[in-house]
This record gives C-alpha cells, structure tokens and sequence, in this order.
C-alpha cells in the first residue's frame, strides 16, 4: 500500500501528518498548563500557589518545544527565517505564527523572572554552590522589601493576565488555520478555534494532574489533595463544555439537513460510519469525554488515585484523538476525485511516530533543564515565616540557619 | 510594617511599560510601513507591458534550457541556479505582482493582457496529450501532474438479467455517461492559495497568473491543502509547492502553453481574456460556460464548455473515475482495484502491497 505521508504521488494526498496532529495538541497543552498557572496568579486562588510555578515551567517548556513539529513537518524548514523577513499577516493565518509565538515567548520569560525573583534573591543571598546563577536570575536586583514585593505581584497578575489573552490566541490562531480554509469542508467551521480552546483547557489541566502527582511522587512529597482535587473539579467543568462544543459541532456537521452537502457527507462517511468511528466514538468522546464524567459520577472513584489517573490520561488520549479527528479526518476527504485518501503513519522518518516521540522528548529535556534551574519546590522555600517577617521589618534578606556568603 | 508607597514603583512600572509600548509600536510602524511600501510600489509603478520589445530582449537573453534548443543532458544548467530561471519566470520588471487586495487588481493596473483559458469539454476525446506535454515542458517529476485529464462516468448500473456487464451478484446494464474533464490550476481571481502563503512565496501577476517564488518556499504545505481544484502538490524533486504556470516561460515569448499546443482536438483555447476578438472572450461570448466549484468564490479563470453542473461542483459522489491514475494512487480505492503497486519513491523506498 502507497501511503500518503511518505510518498506523495497522485493527485491527492494527506499533506499534514503526524506532526500536525501533535502541533495543535502541544498547544494545547501550553495554553491550558498556563491557565492553570493564573489561577494562582490572576484568580488568587490560594491553594494553588505551590503548583502554580510548577504550572509556568511546563507550559514555557511545552512552549519552547512546540515549533518544532512544524519545523519537522516544513520541507524546507532551512526557509524558516522567511517566517520573518516576509511575513504576511494579517492574510495568512500561519504568518500570525511568528507574532504571537514571538510575543508569548518574551511574555513567559517576564512571568518567569516575576513569579521566581524572590526566591533567586533569597538563594543568592544564602550562598551554595549556585548562587551566582540565582543572582543572574535576579538580574541583580535584590530588594526584598514589600514595596517590590507588592510591585512583583502587582507586575504577575498583569503578567498573567496578557498571558491567558497570548495563550488563547496562541492556540486560537492554530485553529483558525483549518477554520479558514474553505477547501477542505470538514475544516471550514467558525467553531474551530473555540474547539481547540476549550479542548486546550482540558488537557492542559490533566496534563497538570498528571505532572503535579508524578513529580510528588518522584521527591517523596505528600499529594495536596486540595490541590489535585480542585484540579479535577475544573477537569470536569471544562469537560461539560467541550461536551457542550462537540455536541454543537455533531448537530451544524454531521446532520444532512443541517448543513452543507460536503461537511455532512464528510462525517458521515469518516467519523461516524467510516474508517475514524472508532477514534471519534471510542476516543475523542468515550475515553476523552464520557469516561471521565462516569469516574467523576462515582465517588469511590473519583477520590482514588487511580480514578484520577485514568480519567488525566483518558483526557490526553481523548484530545489527541479529537486533534487526529481535526487534522487528519479532513484531509482524506477527496477534494476532486472519489473515495477517501490513504493515510499510514510511518514509525521511522519523515513525518513518523518517531519524531513525534522526538518532540516530546525535546518538551521533557526542557522540562528538566527549567525545573534544575528555577527554585520551583514549595518544601524547598529558604524563606520561612520568620524571615520573611524580619524581611519586611528590615527590606533585606534574612537567612535563616545555614547562612553563606553575603556580598 | 512600613506604609506602602505604590506611587513610586507604579511609576517606574509605567515608565517600563511605556518604553516597551514604544519599542513594539516602532517596530510594528516598520512592519506595516514596509508591507505598504509594497503594495505602493505593486500600484504606482506598474509598467506597462511592454510586447514584442520584451519579448526580442529575453530572446537575446535566451536561457539554455528553452525548449526550443537541443537538449544538452545531465549538464548544469539554470534549473540548478533558481535566481537565474526565477527572474525569466517572474518576469517582475515588466509584470507587477501582488499578494492581497484581487479586487483592486485589474480595475487599478489596466494592464493589457488578462491570460485566461476556456476546455470544450465536447471536443475532448482523453488522449491525454497534454498531460504527456506538460510533463514534458514543465520537468514535472514522475507520479505528479500540473494538468491531468479525468475520464469519469456519469449514472449508474442497472440490474438486468441481459445486461452486458457480469458480476457475482448478476448482470447489469451500464446506463452511464463518459466525460474527459482537463483539469489545472485555474489561476482563480481569488485565490486562497496566494492568500495562505505565509512568506508570499506565491502570487498573482498582473497578467492573470498565480506562479509561485520556489526559493521563498517554505514548504508548509498550507497553499496545497487551500486549493479546491487540488491543482498544488509538493515537488518530490525541490521539495517546494509546484503547480501549473500556464507555461509562463512560453508565454512570456509569445508562445500558448504546451497542453493548448499539443491538444489534438483542440478542446483547450488559451488567450487574453481583456481582448473582445480573442478566441476564448469570444467563446465565452457565444457559449454558456462553467467554471468548477464556483460556490467557493475563487472566482477561476478556467472555463469550460459542456460541463455538466454535478461535475463542475465535484464532491466524492459525483462520478465514477474511469482512470485509476487520476483517482490517486493512493486512495483505498485503488489498492482495491490492483491490489499491487509498485512505484519508485523519491526517498530511494519501493511501495508495496501490505
């Protein structure tokens, strides 16, 4: 069997692959990561606050590591710097790219340097070996007064802020890339760009499950359940919402007399009789959707750790499923002959399985690098009560016990 | 606890936040100047076309690989130096260009050529000629096509204890229609092709033709899944978006296309679409015509005479494709039909059956 992805001959083909399918779900997962990020900052919600840097780091990192998909999936990625030189915003959807991703990236580091400058002037001031990189991460400044401090929470909530406006532009604008095209009829919906919105915020939250209890588990730290059962009450929300769009979106496309001639047809003979069924029925709404509103619905389930665990995971599954759905299932629709298109992912190569796994790896190195680097630990804060009363009676960092050397 | 003093920090806060709004309104100011310079430049120094007198300078200039010329093989040529060919191709220095802003095109230029084609659909007899001719002019690789002729059927077969086709399941009578339908790039007045393009790599010149800038090329693949005539493909060779040019190196010197040229029954008729005593303004004048998927509002500069209205819509269920070839060698449809395929892949790989 020829398959699309590979080798491209004939008249139609599955351009966008594996890759594309991954590009909008790391997004995803940035956006929604960083939402989760702002219920500490911009929501104050204060049970979240020792996730919420947490939060930042993953979604910055996820962030650093989504272009790459679209770099891998170019074929002529060594072009990129064209992105910049001749970008042709507002008319191309895909030349907002370089805009928003620009913006969001500088946007994370002024968030990074707000949420953690605090605790850097604290480490640097308390000496280790690595208080010149804390001191660097301060940019020298190391007033800890409650002036500054009040200003570097006052600067986050603006921070944060902007940030869910990025984030949902960053992911908007991915979904107004299929929206727009008009070629292909099962893309070509206004509802496009709240789908992936709203389905971001899914799996950014269970991503944030997932990372949060696993990254308890690794350093041996209790499991704030508070925190992780807050976590799920927002997985449910915003599940009954991406519901509330798939439910809108199966009544405007998959209804004959609702809707176009092509969208319906191109549902009805890819989604739901076709050779997707099983991923939009078992998938996108039973393991992404229905699944976890039934463990939810049990409360000797949902209070158990594995409850969670499987509705996180049916989520992420889910949603890759629903980007898969998006990507994929409109392209092999034929635009001027019959039948549908061939599709196979290959494990090895261009557009594989294979640097798919790449990307995620490159998202996790990141991940790892930023968590050494940032003084993210809640159990790790050098400042205790004490200090930091004495800290606002002086406007200078205490240090308690351990000391070091104070230039 | 020491009072509270926001009014200093607020003000360097907004001394920072006003540095910042400047330094990204500047470079937003540059930008947009920069694109508007553009355009200005796209209107205001339109240049006239300039005929014959282009025409004997880029014969003077004639490159090697013209088709007029002996072929010299496996010599490098200007194909191996894109900015050479790119500039014959472009043609930017007597045909302006531009990328948004169609409806202001041909109102603002007057130019004097509008390059548009009309297919009788009546005389094609599916030879295929021009797909052979235009792979031919136009080096396209094997297993793609910038023209491709479909042989479809149009009915249905009826179950009849006599009819002339046997199957398992018993006899039918093929109560059908056969269509040639020619298809290529429309080079639409609209076209979401050029708007996609995120580094303009493809646009519109002012004569009509929607040609594509290779080495701007970032090979998203955007443009190609933006067409509804599925006229783009990525060239497995430079690894760009490609499509037909209407033979723009032909044009350009005063030759028709190598599909018009080579078409035996004479189905396709190219020519300037501003001309009133050009062939194709005349036929459109004299016949009713369609153009394909026109619900899309690409507004196509192909027209065709005797096309049927379910074909001109197309859409899955419209036909039945007689040649597998033009259904896509991909489709499950095809491996139905043969079961084995064998084709040589541009990465070295060899298709197989499963």
């Amino acid at each position: 069997m020829l398959h699309g992805t590979l080798i491209e001959s004939g008249l139609e083909n599955v351009y966008w692959g594996i890759l594309i399918v991954t590009y909008p779900y790391i997004s995803g997962l940035v956006a929604g990561s960083f939402v989760v990020s702002s219920l500490s900052h911009v929501f104050r919600q204060k049970v979240y606050d020792a996730l919420a840097p947490l939060a930042v780091l993953v979604s910055f990192a996820l962030l650093l590591a989504a272009p790459l998909t679209v770099l891998a999936d170019s074929r002529q990625p060594i072009n990129f710097w064209e992105l910049l030189s001749r970008g042709h915003w507002p008319y191309s959807p895909i030349a907002f790219f370089i805009l928003i991703w620009l913006g969001y990236i500088a946007l994370m580091l002024c968030e990074l340097y707000f949420a953690f400058r605090a605790e850097n002037v604290r480490r640097a001031v308390a000496g280790g070996p690595r208080w010149r990189l804390y001191q660097v991460l301060a940019l020298g400044n190391r007033d800890l007064s409650p002036k500054t401090a009040d200003r570097d929470r006052r600067v986050l909530v603006l921070l944060s802020s902007l940030g869910i406006l990025m984030a949902f532009l960053f992911h908007g604008y991915i979904g107004f890339i299929f929206g727009s095209t008009k070629a292909r009829p099962l893309w070509a919906s206004p509802l496009m760009p709240v789908m992936f919105i709203v389905s971001a915020m899914v799996s950014g939250i269970a991503l944030m499950w997932v990372v949060y209890v696993l990254a308890m588990r690794y350093f041996g730290r209790p499991v704030d359940r508070s925190i992780a059962d807050g976590l799920l009450r927002y997985l449910v929300l915003f599940i009954l919402l991406d519901l509330y769009m798939d439910a809108v979106d199966f009544l405007t496309g998959a209804i004959p007399a609702y809707t176009q001639g092509p969208v319906a047809a191109g549902f009805q003979r890819i989604l739901l009789s076709g050779p997707y069924a099983w991923i939009y029925f078992g998938l996108q709404l039973g393991a992404g959707i229905f699944l976890p509103l039934l463990i939810w619905l049990v409360p000797r389930w949902r209070k158990s750790w594995a409850g969670g665990a499987i509705m996180s995971a049916g989520v992420l599954v889910g949603v890759y499923a629903m980007r898969w759905n998006v990507v994929i299932a409109g392209q092999i629709q034929s635009k001027i002959s019959q039948d549908l298109v061939a599709v196979t992912v290959p494990w090895f190569g261009f557009d594989s399985v294979q640097t798919v796994l790449g990307v995620f790896g490159v998202a996790f190195v990141v991940f790892l690098a930023l968590a050494w680097l940032f003084p993210w630990k809640a159990w790790e804060q050098t400042a205790t009560e004490e200090s930091r009363a004495a800290e606002a009676r002086s406007g200078t960092a205490q240090i308690p016990a351990q000391g070091g050397t104070v230039s | 606890m020491e009072q509270l003093q926001p009014g200093i920090s607020r003000r360097r806060l907004m001394r920072h936040l006003v540095l910042v709004a400047i330094s990204v309104s500047a470079a937003g100011t540059l930008l947009r100047s920069r694109v508007r310079a553009q355009t200005v430049k796209t209107v205001t120094s339109r240049r006239r076309w300039s005929g014959e007198a282009a025409a004997r300078r880029l014969y003077q200039t004639k490159p090697r690989w013209a088709s007029w010329t002996v072929p010299e093989f496996n010599q490098p040529d200007e194909w191996s130096n894109p900015t050479a060919w790119m500039a014959a191709i472009q043609n930017s220095r007597h045909v302006g260009y531009v990328h948004d802003n169609f409806d202001r095109l041909y109102p603002v230029s007057k130019l004097p050529h509008h390059w548009g084609m009309v297919i009788d659909v009546r005389r094609c007899i599916g030879c295929q000629a021009c797909v052979v001719a235009c792979k031919s002019e136009n080096n396209v690789p094997v297993g793609v096509y910038r023209t491709w002729v479909q042989v479809v059927e149009q009915g249905s077969l009826v179950s009849d204890p006599a009819g002339a086709v046997v199957t398992d399941q018993g006899r039918y009578q093929p109560n059908v229609k056969r269509f040639s339908l020619p298809s290529l790039c429309n080079h639409c007045d609209n076209p979401p092709c050029v708007e996609v393009c995120p580094v303009k790599a493809t646009f519109k010149r002012e004569d009509g033709l929607v040609l594509i800038d290779y080495p701007k090329c970032i090979g998203c693949g955007y443009c190609i899944n933006a067409c509804p005539y599925d006229a783009r493909f990525f060239n497995p060779i430079q690894q760009t978006a490609d499509k037909c040019t209407f033979c723009v190196q032909r044009l350009d010197r005063g030759l028709l296309p190598a599909c018009v040229t080579s078409c035996v029954g004479r189905a396709r008729i190219f020519g300037d679409l501003n001309d009133p005593q050009s062939a194709p303004t005349q036929l459109i004048g004299q016949y009713a015509t369609t153009r394909l998927k026109t619900s899309l509002g690409t507004n196509p500069q192909v027209f065709y005479i005797g096309l049927d209205g379910v074909l001109a819509e197309g859409g899955a269920d419209a036909f039945n494709t007689v040649y597998p070839y033009a259904v896509g060698t991909n489709t499950e449809e095809y491996d139905d039909l043969t079961g084995r395929v064998l084709l040589q892949t541009p990465t070295g790989g060899e298709g197989g059956t499963p």
